[in-house]
């Protein structure tokens, strides 16, 4: 049984941002992380304040040759279905398609798992190696803020009170190639032990590697261009780069898996997503 | 808060408490007990309908949420005791043993097959990946959805 709150669904951004400075009050957009933490009582609000009714937030624009626009509505199915977006950002539909099961994946949303901000997040690793952005309403305008910096602790969040992602923004990464991988034990009923996206770019030069479950939020390795500049050897650039994840990554044990796991599956899960998108 | 839901064809005009899921509501308020609760967090699957064209795990929907919404439960899939061509086919195939699974299967494997009337064996164990069964080890169900389709496609 979940305790008892108020609940508003307002149609109007000016609505909402208003709602949502009611003291502990919380959005609402698919639910699929908020009801599963309200029933276990790790969240008490007083107050849920639904978003299906905002128009804004249910842009979903894609254009490869544009920047996507991903309202914060689009439910992962939805990325899923898309054929440009599989075309132009396979990572995005890759990462969708390992988060949970179907009928989940018809309310979780990309946006949601970000601001849910799980050091497993599976959403913000194709995120962070696309540069994309977050578009955040506030009482005052739109701010924005790179997905990099959005997650700032074990289920922590850049946004203030009073304020809520209205959209995505992906940068095209033409030619670019990528991928993710995540090790998890049963398929549709497990978090990550560990996930991984990369992202090769080889006219800039540019090799980005994403490490989640291994620290407080998904991390970014730094140096991996240098390292992708100066080796040319696909299976010692792997290596490398696996190296530089160790030395990254803080681990935990926890139910899921022990830290030493964590790492030897990141060493593994390293080395195989850079020879998938440097070979 | 006052909501209005049409489900298998019906519609209901209910008063309703902001902390009932769709499953209780389902469950407690119309009395359609065939959707089953089980782990109430998305993850069983025994819970799951069809609300707007897409399947959904009931427990993690709110009622009022559902404000609007066209659902579709298991007590509607028989028409006038007419069993569907998917439920004929879970009995002939041995898809059911203890039932407690088995609403929320036909749901999602039902709504694959309006998806996709022909899905291969690795589309029809994902469609399903979300609803947990204990007895049969799957493989009666996935090949009752596999003559269903045989018998369409």
């Amino acid at each position: 049984m979940i305790r008892s709150f108020a609940y508003v669904k307002p149609d109007t951004m000016e609505g909402a941002l208003k709602a949502l400075q009611t003291e502990n009050s919380r959005p609402l957009a698919g639910g699929t992380d908020l009801l599963v933490d309200m029933r276990n009582g790790l969240l008490r609000p007083d107050l849920l304040v639904d978003l299906k009714g905002l128009e804004e937030m249910k842009v979903f624009s894609v254009d490869p040759e544009k920047v996507l626009k991903i309202g914060a509505l689009s439910t992962l199915n939805l990325l899923i279905d898309n054929r440009k977006i599989r075309e132009c950002c396979p990572v995005l539909t890759e990462a969708a398609f390992s988060v949970a099961t179907y009928q989940v994946r018809n309310r979780a949303t990309l946006v949601g798992n970000i601001c849910n901000a799980s050091p497993a997040a599976d959403m913000a690793l194709p995120l962070f190696i696309l540069e994309a952005q977050l578009v955040i309403a506030c009482p005052d305008g739109e701010r924005r803020v790179p997905s990099l910096e959005f997650m700032t602790g074990v289920k922590k969040n850049a946004l203030k009170r009073g304020e809520i992602v209205v959209r995505v923004e992906i940068p095209p990464a033409p030619g670019a190639k990528m991928a993710f991988l995540k090790k998890q034990r049963v398929k549709g009923h497990d978090l990550a032990l560990i996930n991984v996206a990369g992202l090769a770019d080889k006219k800039a030069g540019r090799l980005r590697i994403c490490v989640g479950a291994c620290a407080a939020a998904p991390l970014l390795l730094k140096g991996t261009d240098r390292l992708y500049k100066d080796i040319k050897d696909v299976d010692r650039l792997a290596e490398n780069v696996a190296d530089l994840a160790l030395r990254t990554i803080s681990p935990i044990d926890d139910v899921r898996a022990s830290k030493e796991y964590r790492s030897d599956m990141v060493k593994v899960y390293v080395k195989r997503i850079v020879k998938k998108i440097c070979s | 808060m006052d909501i209005t839901v049409k489900v298998n064809g019906n519609e209901y005009r209910e008063n309703v408490p902001a902390n009932m899921t769709l499953l209780q509501f389902l469950k407690g308020r119309l009395l359609l007990t065939g959707t089953k609760d089980g782990c109430g967090i998305g993850e069983c699957g025994a819970c799951t309908v069809i609300m707007d064209g897409k399947t959904v795990t009931s427990c993690l929907v709110l009622a009022v949420e559902a404000d609007g919404a066209e659902i579709r439960t298991i007590e509607g899939e028989a028409g006038d005791g007419q069993l569907t061509g998917l439920q004929e086919a879970f009995i002939e195939y041995g898809g059911t043993q203890c039932g407690f699974c088995t609403p929320g299967m036909i749901m999602s494997a039902q709504d694959l097959l309006e998806r996709n009337p022909n899905p291969s064996r690795e589309e029809i164990a994902e469609a399903i990946a979300g609803n947990l069964c204990r007895c049969t080890g799957y493989e009666p169900i996935i090949e009752a959805v596999e003559a269903v389709a045989r018998k369409h496609g």
